[in-house]
């Protein structure tokens, strides 16, 4: 064994990633030894952007924060923002809102099952998975009008309406989808070839999920009994109560049953809904300006918990909006559990989080010969026009 | 035979360059099967020709800290070694262009050239994947070479010859699959792990290290060692169909009894996850070692009775 460390380095460009990111395992052999994360990559600057637009349309903007999960952003904003100027959405409108969140979530745990089997070189289970998906989003759509950014919600309420169409369509859509998913808990649970990528890989103690404060299914995976939707509830959560799926072992294996599970119960859920929808206005009528104020406002997204802390200075415009995804609570637990593992086992474990990189990067950090150093706004403003102006002196010489 | 004939079925057919067309076709084959069975519509059946032609139009670069030599001289060895082993195959149904007491033992040991020159051009490429990767293929190597020998040569064990003609003779009648099973199934499975087909595909596990050793390779050179892979397909094909499924009297046998090992092949990738590497060695030490040993004390008390 030579002293010289050999690291093998992952992204900000590599096939195990869809989005970029920057890992360096150090590793001896095929076992991982050390891991160091560099993230920023895809940073847009969204959170400064919020603070020169309108409320209404800081919804849209922020929907675009996550492409999977992106009905959760404008929810988490809009209820923050009703509950600055003290209006609350309609009893329908809520329960519109969870549905399009449940029926988000599944389609976010069958993406995440497809990308965790490709990382697992199970490409036949990640095909089935995205073809199941499908249906989800052809719900959303009929729903909605929107494959992606569903764009359902608005300030005071939502902007689409249910119809028996929808409900006959949905309902059709679960019950096919609940045969799908029982199959799949009985592949991730007997297959043996998955199961030795799976079973005691990259497991996380109850102690380290808690003193790590990861969230979302890879804290429930551990035995952490955390779901923001029971514990918080928003919505229409606290008419229809939700059973926390947790698991115990904390592996790769239980964090493929906590999601699966909670497919189920989302189906459930979705099924509750449709048939317990009140009547009533999509809409309550929302101020133009806000009054001035501060609060946070959180939500149950498919990867944990999303937490938005709004500020309001009483004009048309916020004066600040904070944002943390459930992505950069859960990163930390990737490094701590890539040491000791196999090389091998590092793209699961990475995917086992579901993460959602330019969702979680925010930092205004830049990389100078001194080391790291935290820019103000005027100076990162410099620092784009001096990079620009000797990009075209280099264009242009 | 005049010399024209001879050089005519070495370079054109049934060696040569129907070898690598043929080799292109069952991988096109190969990929259509198993994006039927994971529910896609798979590729037209110009693809892989299309890959080719791409690959050799390519502009051939070398990596930076990588052997000159070395790295372009592999790919040329690795097509040589294979197009040579199938000079001792009944390739496409026709009897082998050499034959020889012992030509068993060469052909195996020219198709391993293939894989020591993968892992080779892994290690002088310079690049940290590659070198992950050429560790991968040389454990793996070591892996299922053992095993992947020891079933090749259950049917010569029945036939008391190393050459090939005698053993296809001598098993005519009876199918050696049936007499050794366990036999067949390892050499199946060994060829995929000699051809790093999935699940046995750790060595080029895109989401880890890319595409392992090859990871530099571009252009013409990577078109020679796929093409160097596609006929190891094909001659690993025709070798496990030669010896235990009856030898290979004609060429509609011989694509009957080829396609039939290729839809085996493609059913274990499409059902199986990928194993780990060390998963792998363990596999084929454990189990794949020792049954086979067994099989052949099997055999030989058989003959010995």
């Amino acid at each position: 064994m030579t002293a010289e460390r050999f690291i093998v380095p992952i992204g900000p460009q590599h096939p195990a990633l869809k989005e970029p990111g920057h890992f360096e395992f150090t590793v001896e052999g095929e076992t991982v030894t050390d891991a160091r994360v560099r993230l920023g990559y895809a940073h847009r600057g969204i959170e400064k952007a919020t603070e020169s637009r309108s409320w209404t349309q800081n919804a849209y903007l922020l929907e675009r924060i996550c492409g999977i999960c992106s009905h959760v952003h404008a929810l988490a904003y809009c209820l923050g923002v009703e509950k600055l100027a003290g209006v609350e959405a309609p009893p329908r409108a809520q329960v519109i809102r969870a549905l399009v969140s449940e029926l988000e979530r599944m389609h976010s745990h069958l993406l995440w099952l497809g990308v965790a089997a490709h990382e697992a070189g199970f490409d036949t289970l990640f095909m089935y998975a995205w073809r199941d998906r499908e249906q989800v989003m052809q719900a959303l759509e009929n729903l909605t009008g929107n494959r992606v950014n569903y764009s359902a919600n608005v300030l005071g309420g939502v902007k689409c309406d249910v119809t028996d169409d929808h409900r006959r369509q949905i309902m059709k859509m679960i019950k096919s989808l609940s045969d799908r998913i029982d199959h799949y808990l009985s592949v991730v649970e007997s297959d043996r070839a998955l199961l030795q990528r799976t079973h005691g890989v990259g497991t996380l103690t109850h102690e380290q999920a808690e003193s790590l404060g990861v969230t979302g299914p890879v804290a429930r995976s551990a035995g952490v009994t955390q779901d923001l939707r029971r514990d918080a509830p928003y919505a229409a959560y606290a008419d229809f109560p939700v059973r926390v799926m947790v698991a115990q072992s904390g592996d790769l294996k239980a964090r493929f049953l906590v999601r699966l599970n909670e497919m189920l119960e989302s189906i459930r859920l979705i099924a509750l809904m449709l048939d317990h929808l009140p009547a009533g206005d999509l809409e309550a009528r929302m101020p133009r300006k806000i009054k001035a104020g501060e609060t946070i406002s959180r939500v149950e997204a498919p990867r944990g918990e999303l937490f938005y802390y709004i500020k309001s200075a009483g004009g048309d415009m916020p004066e600040r909006v904070k944002v943390r995804t459930p992505t950069l609570a859960n990163m930390a637990s990737v490094i701590v559990l890539s040491v000791g593992h196999q090389l091998a086992d590092i793209p699961m474990i990475l995917a086992g989080i579901d993460p959602c990189f330019s969702c979680n990067d925010r930092m205004v950090t830049a990389i100078t010969p001194q080391g790291n150093q935290v820019l103000t706004w005027a100076q990162v403003r410099q620092y784009g026009i001096d990079f620009y102006k000797r990009q075209a002196e280099r264009a242009g010489s | 035979m005049n010399t024209l004939t001879t050089l005519a079925a070495i370079v054109i057919f049934p060696a040569g360059l129907f070898l690598l067309a043929n080799g292109l076709v069952y991988d096109w084959i190969d990929r259509k099967l198993v994006a039927r069975m994971q529910n896609r519509l798979g590729p037209r059946w110009f693809q892989p020709f299309a890959d080719m032609t791409k690959l050799f139009i390519k502009e051939d670069t070398t990596p930076q800290g990588a052997h000159w030599l070395l790295f372009h001289t592999l790919p040329v060895i690795a097509l040589a070694a294979v197009l040579t082993a199938a000079l001792f195959l009944p390739l496409f149904g026709l009897p082998p262009l050499v034959s020889f007491s012992g030509d068993l033992v060469v052909t195996v040991y020219l198709l391993s050239l293939l894989t020591l020159c993968i892992g080779l051009a892994g290690q002088v490429s310079g690049s940290r994947y590659t070198i992950v990767g050429a560790a991968r293929v040389l454990t793996q190597l070591f892996a299922y070479e053992a095993p992947f020998l020891l079933a090749l040569l259950g049917p010569a064990l029945v036939a008391e010859s190393w050459q090939l003609t005698l053993i296809m003779q001598a098993n005519a009648s009876a199918w050696i699959l049936a007499s050794q099973p366990i036999g067949f199934v390892i050499a199946v499975l060994s060829l995929m792990g000699k051809l790093e087909m999935p699940p046995f595909d750790a060595p080029e596990a895109e989401t880890e290290i890319v595409a392992g050793a090859l990871t530099e390779y571009g252009g013409a050179g990577l078109a020679l060692f796929l093409l160097a892979k596609k006929a190891a397909l094909v001659s690993g094909l025709t070798l496990i169909a030669a010896l235990y499924l009856g030898g290979i009297a004609s060429p509609l046998d011989y694509l009957l009894k080829t396609l039939v090992l290729l839809l085996m092949m493609a059913m274990a990738h499409a059902v199986l996850t990928r194993f780990r590497i060390d998963q792998t060695a363990s596999l084929w030490w454990r189990w794949g070692l020792l049954l086979m040993l067994a099989q052949w004390a099997l055999v030989l008390i058989a003959k010995g009775g």
